[in-house]
């Protein structure tokens, strides 16, 4: 009943296990401190500005406000299960194409909300991109970039 | 220091004994408002008991006599898409759909968003509107207070220790129902300034019955009776609708915040009423 120290996920495609140094280490922490994956941005720590945003088992969600310990079996992907700096995945590649990218913080949130967005909508409007984004923050305010970035990412992914 | 215990019981009965054998422990639902908490170290738990893995919390359902159960583990994302959700009950969906962001609507919970009782949340005012049934477990046993006398103020609900919502039952509504959930905020995906839950009863075209709760203008959502009787019956002038936005202006008791000043709150709140109202019969019975 009181759960093992110990939990398994799989992610970026990977099964792991996790040996949870403290019950209640957040997603975040767990992913940036004990697995050296820093792609997931620590910002707000409250859920507001979405730097932190990756998938679990599809879904976004705020890697901030997840305690680790209940995601025994959940599925998670992160930035870095999307491409990598030599093989960037499409909508990395759009993000650079367009330009969207300033200082680069909110970045990875930003294109795995975009990812989430393509899945579900091939070809968004740009008030469905607006709506979808409006959870990740910008303060180079760069939005216009962004959405023509998502739109480029569609036009390549669902010509 | 101590490590914060965590516990992730299956059964309902279990997580009750764990809440109730230590006053400092704390359930966890979707933790989108906990884990902020935590991580803002305005709390520090002895245990956490995560309510993730009970069954009994957990669907969607429609019991005898029409009315729907919906389980306390139920997320504003499987609200809003919710099929079952319908006529009068389609608020609910509404005031999900309103809820922050997608990523927050993934994993929060109805219960955890009931049992939190911010007066600026949007199901709160959605609930009383609806006549919801908060229903309730605990080391004593169930029981179940309409939503009304559910929420008490500030952060505080009818809730005593140990107990756990365990659901929220919506009564069957009007046979034909038109409603709107009206929000204003600052930005996209902030709490409300201010909200109107709005739910009409329509038999040929006329208004036969009108609930109307304000959400974000006090410490508990606000009624009024009154407003509700003129909407009810009459047509629906600009004057009628003036009226009754009035009327709940008169009733709604908001603060000074961050979203606004409360001499705010009370002049935006008519216009907010009459737009809700006429939005609602605009969209028609659903
Ligand atoms: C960025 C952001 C924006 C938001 N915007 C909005 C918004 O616009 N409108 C809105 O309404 N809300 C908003 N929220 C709050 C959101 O709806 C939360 O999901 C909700 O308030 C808490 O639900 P939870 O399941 O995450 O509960 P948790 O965070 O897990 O728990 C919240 C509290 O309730 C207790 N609790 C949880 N479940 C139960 C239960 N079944 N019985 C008894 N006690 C329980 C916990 O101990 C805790 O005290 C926002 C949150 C964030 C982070």
């Amino acid at each position: 009943m009181v759960t093992t120290p110990t939990i398994s996920i799989t992610l970026n495609g990977t099964r792991r296990s996790i040996a949870m140094s403290a019950t209640t280490r957040t997603l975040m922490t767990v992913l940036r401190d004990d697995l050296g994956l820093t792609g997931t941005k620590d910002a707000c720590s409250q859920g507001v500005c979405g730097s932190c945003t990756v998938l679990i088992d599809g879904a976004p969600a705020r890697a901030c406000l997840i305690l680790t310990a209940t995601l025994d079996g959940a599925s998670v992907t992160t930035i870095e299960g999307l491409g990598s700096t030599e093989a960037p995945g499409p909508v990395q590649q759009a993000f650079i194409d367009a330009g969207a990218i300033q200082c680069g913080f909110c970045m990875p949130g930003m294109i795995i909300q975009a990812t989430s967005l393509l899945r579900t909508k091939p070809r968004p409007s740009r008030d469905e991109i607006r709506h979808a984004i409006s959870g990740n923050l910008c303060r180079c305010s760069g939005y216009a970039k962004v959405i023509e970035a998502v739109e480029l990412a569609a036009s390549r992914i669902a010509p | 220091m101590t490590d914060t215990r965590f516990h992730a019981p299956e059964r309902l009965d279990e997580a009750i004994g764990l809440l109730t054998a230590d006053d400092e422990a704390r359930p966890l639902a979707g933790g989108q408002t906990l884990v902020a908490m935590l991580n803002a170290e305005l709390l520090r738990p002895r245990a956490i008991v995560s309510l993730h893995r009970i069954a009994a919390l957990k669907g969607v359902e429609r019991r005898a006599g029409g009315s729907l159960w919906i389980g306390a583990m139920t997320t504003h994302s499987a609200l809003a898409a919710s099929a079952e959700l319908r006529g009068a009950h389609r608020l609910l969906a509404e005031a999900a759909a309103r809820i922050g962001h997608e990523a927050i609507r993934n994993r929060g919970t109805i219960g955890g968003a009931v049992a939190h009782a911010d007066p600026s949340a949007d199901y709160p005012a959605a609930l009383v509107a609806l006549d919801a049934e908060i229903e309730i477990e605990g080391p004593r046993g169930k029981r179940s207070l309409p939503a009304h006398q559910f929420f008490r103020g500030f952060l505080t609900t009818a809730l005593e220790p140990g107990e756990l919502v365990t659901g929220v039952v919506l009564l069957p509504g009007p046979a034909k129902a038109a409603t709107r959930f009206e929000k204003l905020a600052r930005v996209e995906g902030d709490f409300a300034t201010a909200s109107v839950a709005v739910v009409l009863g329509l038999d040929a075209g006329r208004v036969t019955s009108a609930r109307l709760t304000l959400g974000g203008c006090g410490s508990v959502p606000i009624q009024s009776i009154e407003a509700e009787q003129i909407i009810a019956g009459h047509t629906l002038s600009d004057a009628v609708l003036k009226k009754a936005g009035e009327l709940l202006a008169a009733a709604a008791d908001p603060i000074d915040d961050v979203r606004g000043t409360a001499a705010y709150r009370r002049a935006i709140i008519p216009g907010l009423v009459a737009r809700a109202v006429r939005s609602a019969l605009a969209k028609g019975a659903a």
